[in-house]
């Protein structure tokens, strides 16, 4: 189980043009990764995502919060001691075509990290050569047909699975999906997705699922939670259905209503919204960081900037549906947060057209 | 919807701006010369948005070259003809009247823009140079039409202009290579993955300024992608291509409604959805074909599709309008019967 309690990372450039700069890539991120369980991330190209995913594994430092693993704090250990825990979390790159060597035949490619762990393990050679083929299997491919290719010999979906394999040698308890299935084939994306559903089902890895393509996060399997992050800040959460239909913050509604909409099988949902303007970093935005695109903002946004609490506990005073509001299909409100003053339910995705 | 529903007689009559006529493209290999693209044949109107989907390699891009006769060695148009009116038979032209055409009466962004713009120039550069090249004699008037479509578009115009294309994001320089393309007033618009590097808010913006463009300069585009949902948000028409064949062509809204073709049907099928019940979508089985292990006689797809027969194995179906303004390439039923 991995806990993170309000992660920050700032970067500071220094532009030859722009001059010194500060970025908050994460503004103090929080959330809970059971055994077994999916947190998926959605939101705009540069609010953070890939930063996160980079923190969780190791590759990138935090400079505030903390991440716990398996009841470990791991900002007070040395990076020594705090590799074993990162070996248990293991991140699936965006990009099948280049995370894998193309000098490398498959079997290589799943050997060496085998032999790595072998050392820790103890495994014999036949017994690296057995898990080799197991992993290909359950990641479904054939290992007599694929162990002696090499990667441009495999199709877009079979070289993410043998990312995805790659990934399994080391026994992870969770698995970071970072864009895992944008570049795949659509005909191929659903074989993956339901890839990861199985690994979570059979083996109880937990999954962590960056994406900016919303409807995806809805196939990673069941009891899954959506985070909503926007510059840096995580400004609306839920589980994953809840959120998409009955959705509180004016960002989450903009963003899920520029979904495309499936004309012909679909209609666009009543309340669809479009932010007034485009993201514009240089703003300065000391209330809601969404303030100078939102529809719905009032002075009191730009006064300070709201905290997420839960739905209906009372931020936005009068206007605050809570959680009874029931969108036709919501399910249950379960633990829905945001951070809006003036949150309200609105049907902003499409809905089933009538044929 | 009605409109589009025409008789053969009366599509006859309303002139394309591009037709294209059994266009075969082939590419050199070390198996001697494949088709990438086979006896396609598409038009192209005014006032209509064409969106061609189909799955990697099924020959899309190639297809969109041919329309500027830019299909680069080893490739070749083997045979077929594209006629643009006021122009003629592109793949007869060559040198100056060819780059002419090109850019000009058609305007086209490529597959993976973002990395088509001159390194060493600035965006407003190269804007000039475009405007000179096609002979345009009021440069300010070009240069205000290129900020105008850029701020349209979500870009600080100002900053665009005197940039480099390595101070730009890939979603800015895509967005570029769009308001270049359209900025020299084309009749014609061919847009091959235009919103690829994009999120979901930015792709919005730009599908919403590509239809505000293509309806006021009343234009026929070919939008290129194979994402069903952008398809379905712009396009007036839908082709389907597999295996460098049009499979399936007809009305955008009867095609993602009623689907005629099994590989249509599976596309539309394996797509992620927003609403409705997840275990209802199906993964299509096996891999999409490339040049090499395409079949070379019967149907392309058999391998794939859950209604080939024996008939499937020997008889290449032909493209044919099965009802008034659809058309499909399918030995089986139009409602998914076996033949
Ligand atoms: N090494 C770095 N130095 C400076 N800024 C950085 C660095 N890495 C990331 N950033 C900035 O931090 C922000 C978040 O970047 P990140 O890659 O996490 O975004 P993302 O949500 O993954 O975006 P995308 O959807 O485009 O992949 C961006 O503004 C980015 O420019
Ligand atoms: N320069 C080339 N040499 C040899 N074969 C090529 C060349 N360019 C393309 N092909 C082959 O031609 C076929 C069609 O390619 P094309 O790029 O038109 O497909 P596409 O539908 O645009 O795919 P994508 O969705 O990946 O862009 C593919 O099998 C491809 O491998
Ligand atoms: S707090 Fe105000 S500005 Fe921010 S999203 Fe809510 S309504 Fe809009
Ligand atoms: S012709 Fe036969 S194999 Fe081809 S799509 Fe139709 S039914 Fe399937
Ligand atoms: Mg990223
Ligand atoms: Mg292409």
């Amino acid at each position: 189980m991995i806990e993170a309690r309000n992660i920050t990372r700032t970067y500071r450039t220094h532009g030859a043009f722009t001059g010194p700069r500060t970025v908050h890539a994460l503004r103090g991120v929080d959330f809970t990764l059971p055994k077994g369980g999916a947190v998926s991330f959605i939101g705009e190209s540069g609010c953070g995502k890939t930063t996160l995913g980079k923190i969780l594994t190791g590759l990138e430092t935090f400079d505030g919060g903390e991440l716990v693993v398996d009841g470990t704090e791991l900002s007070g250990l040395s990076p020594r001691r705090r590799a074993p825990y990162f070996r248990r979390i293991q991140m699936v790159h965006q990009d099948p075509y280049s995370a894998l060597n193309p000098t490398r035949t498959v079997g290589q490619i799943l050997g060496d990290p085998l032999r790595m762990r072998a050392k820790e393990t103890g495994a014999s050679r036949r017994e690296q050569e057995d898990r080799a083929a197991e992993l290909l299997e359950l990641v479904g491919l054939q290992p007599d047909g694929v162990l002696g290719k090499y990667p441009h010999q495999l199709s877009g979906g079979q070289r993410q699975r043998v990312v995805i394999a790659r990934a399994l040698t080391v026994d992870p308890e969770v698995l970071i999906a970072d864009e895992a299935v944008s570049m795949i084939d659509v005909s191929m994306r659903l074989g993956i997705l339901s890839l990861l559903r199985d690994l979570r089902e059979r083996l109880g890895i937990s999954l962590l699922f960056i994406t900016h393509d919303v409807a995806t996060a809805r196939y990673v399997g069941e009891g899954g939670e959506l985070h909503v992050i926007y510059r840096g800040q995580v400004i609306e959460r839920g589980p994953t259905d809840r959120v998409i239909q009955a959705p509180v913050h004016p960002y989450t509604q903009c963003l899920l209503s520029a979904i495309p909409v499936l004309r012909g099988i679909e209609e666009p949902g009543p309340d669809r919204l479009v932010p007034l303007a485009s993201l514009d970093e240089r703003t300065d935005t000391p209330g809601c960081l969404f303030a100078p695109r939102c529809p719905f903002a009032t002075d009191a946004c730009t006064a300070e900037r709201p905290a997420l609490v839960r739905l209906g506990d009372g931020a936005g005073g009068a206007d605050d549906p809570g959680g009874a509001d029931g969108a036709a299909g919501a399910g249950d409100a379960g633990d829905h947060r945001h951070a809006c003053l003036h949150p309200e339910a609105r049907h902003v995705v499409a809905v089933e057209a009538a044929v | 919807m009605t409109e589009t529903l025409q008789t053969p007689a009366a599509t006859e009559d309303r002139s394309a701006e591009v037709s294209v006529r059994d266009l075969t493209v082939v590419y050199r290999t070390d198996r001697g010369e494949l088709p990438a693209v086979s006896r396609a044949g598409i038009e192209l109107r005014a006032g209509e948005i064409t969106g061609l989907v189909g799955e990697s390699g099924s020959g899309k891009s190639t297809l969109a070259l041919s329309l500027l006769n830019a299909v680069p060695a080893p490739g070749r148009i083997a045979s077929g003809s594209v006629e643009v009116a006021g122009v003629g038979d592109v793949t007869k032209l060559e040198g100056k009247r060819l780059r002419r055409v090109r850019g000009g009466a058609l305007g086209y962004v490529f597959q993976a823009s973002q990395n088509s713009l001159n390194p060493l120039k600035t965006v407003g550069k190269q804007l000039l140079d475009l405007g000179r090249s096609h002979e345009v004699e009021d440069l300010q008037g070009l240069v205000r039409r290129a900020r105008e479509l850029a701020e349209r578009m979500g870009l600080d115009a100002d900053r665009v202009l005197d940039s480099y294309q390595h101070e730009l994001s890939g979603g800015m320089r895509q967005r570029v290579g769009i308001v270049l393309a359209l900025v020299l007033n084309a009749r014609v618009l061919i847009l091959d993955e235009p919103t690829t590097a994009l999120d979901m808010i930015s792709q919005a913006a730009v599908l919403d300024i590509v239809r505000a463009v293509h309806r006021e300069n009343n234009l026929a585009t070919l939008i290129v992608t194979h994402d069903m949902g952008v398809v379905s948000e712009v396009a007036d028409r839908l082709a389907v291509m597999y295996g460098g064949r049009i499979v399936e062509h007809g009305p955008a809204l009867e095609v993602l409604q009623r689907p005629s073709h099994p590989y249509t049907r599976a596309l539309i099928g394996a797509t992620a959805r927003i609403v409705g019940d997840t275990t209802r979508a199906r993964a299509l089985p096996g891999r999409p074909p490339d040049l090499t292990t395409l079949a070379t006689t019967g149907c392309v797809f058999r391998d794939r599709c859950p209604l080939a027969s024996a008939v499937c194995e020997e008889e290449d179906p032909a493209l044919v309008e099965w009802t008034p303004g659809r058309y499909r390439a399918c030995h089986a039923d139009p409602t998914g019967d076996r033949p």
